[in-house]
């Protein structure tokens, strides 16, 4: 992307935003879906079900890792000036989103890293030593475990959240000037995360309560995506316009079959219908859910820098 | 050194659930299911003014597969420059399109009721999967070229022309049936 | 008179497309059911031992054809906004002759062939890949072809137009067809069912 020298006037940001491209969208998605695992992972370590061999405590907080750093080169790339990537780190604006979340990454790699150090998998016992002796002087402490488990929680809510708030932040695009972006954000984040472990896990009482769950984070996103939309529609014209785009615009084809059809209602009656007994439990039911999640992104984010404020009267 | 036992799960909600197995149900009645595709057929004209296809959706994707290739041969020929629209929609946000996302969905979902997913593949006693499947591939070239020739395949000539009485529809439908029958019994060791 | 709504301005373009999706599910889930899923069982249309292909395709053609009827002397429908593809006779019956080759060959036509993969058949997979192979190399040979492929025209000419008789007067025909055929279809798979156990004695 091209740095702004000046503040308007020019067509990168007249009439509609053109800054963003497939890197912010993915990035958003991925920090979605970690902040929805670190909640998961916390959660059974908190319950100290890590006692017994769950996936969410074994190999989940590795593979939020690879994940996470997938989703942080994704903004590298977004970055216009990357080799000086590392002057976000040299500042704390307490009045800026942006600056939160880089610190707020710098906290989400440690909370990580102490999660897998709660049960080290056989395969990488006896490498690092430092990691073996902080993973016996955890498990020593039970009070410990929990507060890992809890600071996974708090910190992995943090992240889901603030990119909602990021983007709500930017008054200057309508669609994301909602108070409920964040919620919608977090929610999806975590359905997605329970999609993605009910769909890799082996245990079955584990894909079962993951799926019930999932189930649950849906029926509550499709609340959120109704307080979304009512909240734009009793707002301004623009605000009004904006939510137009989704509902009968350009982007409601995108939205209403890939976001909420493929990506929540089928796969909602799929799931509904497995943890019931009723029919096979598929894959294809959280594929669909991840899949809608990451649309969702790309439609939120395509269609934020879309909606502008000169359309009031068009 | 990590002195971690595994402990049994201790709580009652974790004992693991029970798997349930089912069985394929059977096929719906013939006449029963040519209704329920004919009400969606109708639903098709009643609401759209235009029925049903399949074949439209792969022009659409190949054409569009072509331009993002090389978009100046997509543009050369006239085949694919009419399957990538006029410039203002994206080529694959198209009726047909989808309309055959809906029917993946669809089959799927009914499958899915019916207990009758299954990685598997359809053939005879008599040949091999191998032969099967480069069969499959040629029937598919075969029937993806006759399509585009016709102007459709069964779904959208025979069953939406056929339905509005079209002549070249009913000839095309007489067709297909007549160029089965002629050649199934050179193929009889793959089906029976 | 206010159907087809789309052709009425009831919704637009992006809406329409949400409906092609609703209706595709429609279509899929009957597909399915019907047991168009197996290409054994399409195929074995062609060796009269199965009749499904015959029995649901002219039992959808009826019904649909029946409804638009009737719809219209209601006054509900406006026939003359229902969309007729043009014919081309020439390339309809030749397309037609070589589809229904692929058909035995491959055991599929495309849209069941979608139904097929999404149940998790292989070979209805590569059918597919199959398919967009056959459409490249139509696209690529389409220079050639391009005289043949229009040719034959007749312009948007239906059944009752083409024989000067009244609309209602062929439907009743096809009805009394569709009906003797089921007879028809009903008894050859009786007499094959029969026969097979013969055998199997």
């Amino acid at each position: 992307m091209h740095e702004l020298t000046t503040t308007r006037m020019n067509p990168q940001i007249d009439p509609t935003l053109h800054i963003w491209g497939w890197e912010i969208p993915v990035y958003l998605f991925l920090g979605g879906l970690v902040a929805g695992i670190m909640i998961i992972s916390g959660y059974f370590i908190f319950k100290e079900r890590y006692k017994h061999s769950y996936f969410s405590c074994f190999w989940l907080p590795h593979i939020s890792l690879l994940l996470l750093s997938a989703g942080m080169f994704a903004l590298f790339l977004d970055l216009e000036h990357k080799l000086y990537v590392w002057r976000l780190y040299t500042a704390f604006k307490i009045s800026s989103p942006m600056s939160w979340g880089s610190w707020i990454l710098i906290l989400v790699y440690p909370t990580l890293l102490a999660t897998t150090l709660t049960r080290i998998p056989p395969a990488f016992q006896n490498r690092i030593k430092v990691f073996d002796k902080i993973s016996t002087f955890i498990n020593q402490h039970p009070t410990a475990v929990k507060n890992i488990g809890v600071l996974s929680m708090i910190v992995g809510a943090i992240l889901g959240m603030y990119t909602g708030v990021l983007l709500s932040a930017l008054g200057a695009r309508p669609l994301w000037s909602s108070a409920v972006l964040w919620v919608l954000f977090l929610t999806s984040g975590l359905s997605a995360a329970a999609a993605f472990v009910h769909m890799i896990t082996d245990d079955v009482y584990e894909r079962e309560l993951l799926a019930k769950a999932d189930n649950g984070f849906l029926i509550f996103e499709l609340f959120v995506f109704a307080q979304f939309i009512i909240g734009l529609l009793s707002s301004t014209q623009m605000h009004q316009n904006a939510a137009h785009l989704l509902l009968n615009g350009p982007y409601a084809a995108v939205f209403w079959v890939f976001v909420v059809g493929m990506g929540i209602i089928i796969p909602l009656i799929i799931q509904l219908l497995a943890v019931n007994h009723k029919v096979k439990h598929t894959p294809i039911a959280p594929i669909m859910v991840i899949v809608g999640g990451l649309i969702l992104r790309f439609v939120i984010v395509s269609a934020g820098q879309y909606s502008h404020w000169a359309s009031a009267g068009l | 050194m990590n002195t971690i036992d595994v402990a049994a799960p201790e709580d009652i909600e974790e004992r693991a659930p029970v798997e349930v197995i089912h069985k394929a149900q059977p096929f719906w009645n013939s006449y029963l299911a040519g209704i329920g595709l004919g009400l969606v057929l109708l639903a098709a004209f009643v609401i759209m003014g235009r029925g049903l296809g399949a074949s439209g959706a792969f022009s659409s994707l190949v054409s569009v597969g072509i331009n993002v290739v090389s978009p100046e041969h997509a543009q050369a020929n006239g085949f694919f420059s009419e399957n990538l629209g006029d410039g203002v929609h994206h080529p694959l946000k198209d009726w047909l399109v989808f309309e055959v996302m809906g029917v993946v969905v669809g089959g799927f979902v009914s499958g899915l009721f019916a207990h009758r997913l299954k990685g598997s593949v359809e053939k005879g006693p008599r040949i091999s999967t191998g032969k099967r499947f480069l069969f499959a591939f040629l029937g598919g070239g075969i029937m993806g070229f006759g399509a585009k020739l016709a102007r459709g395949c069964t779904s959208g000539q025979a069953l939406t022309g056929g339905a509005v009485l079209g002549v070249g529809s009913w000839a095309f439908m007489l067709a297909v049936f007549a160029g089965g029958y002629a050649v199934a019994y050179f193929f009889r060791r793959q089906w029976t | 008179m206010n159907a087809p709504f789309f052709k009425f301005g009831l919704f637009g373009d992006e809406a329409s497309l949400i409906v092609a999706f609703i209706i595709g599910i429609g279509f899929g889930f009957f597909l399915e059911r019907a047991g168009f899923g197996s290409g054994r069982k399409l195929a074995a249309q062609f060796y009269f031992t199965d009749m499904t292909v015959f029995k649901v395709m002219f039992t959808a053609i009826v019904t649909a054809m029946l409804g638009l009827f009737w719809l219209s002397v209601l006054g509900v429908v406006d026939l003359s906004l229902v969309y007729v593809s043009q014919t081309y006779l020439a390339p309809q019956i030749v397309g037609g002759l070589i589809l229904g080759v692929g058909f035995v060959i491959g055991g599929y036509c495309p849209g069941t062939s979608c139904v097929s993969a999404a149940t998790g058949r292989y070979d209805a997979m590569i059918y597919i890949l199959g398919i967009i192979a056959g459409v490249f190399v139509f696209g690529e040979a389409y220079p050639l072809l391009k005289d043949f492929y229009s040719s034959g025209a007749m312009g948007k000419v239906t059944l009752p137009e083409l024989f000067g008789v009244s609309y209602g007067l062929v439907v009743f025909l096809v009805v009394l067809m569709a009906v003797g055929g089921f007879v028809g279809a009903e008894w050859v798979e009786k007499k094959l069912a029969a026969k097979v156990k013969g055998v199997q004695q």
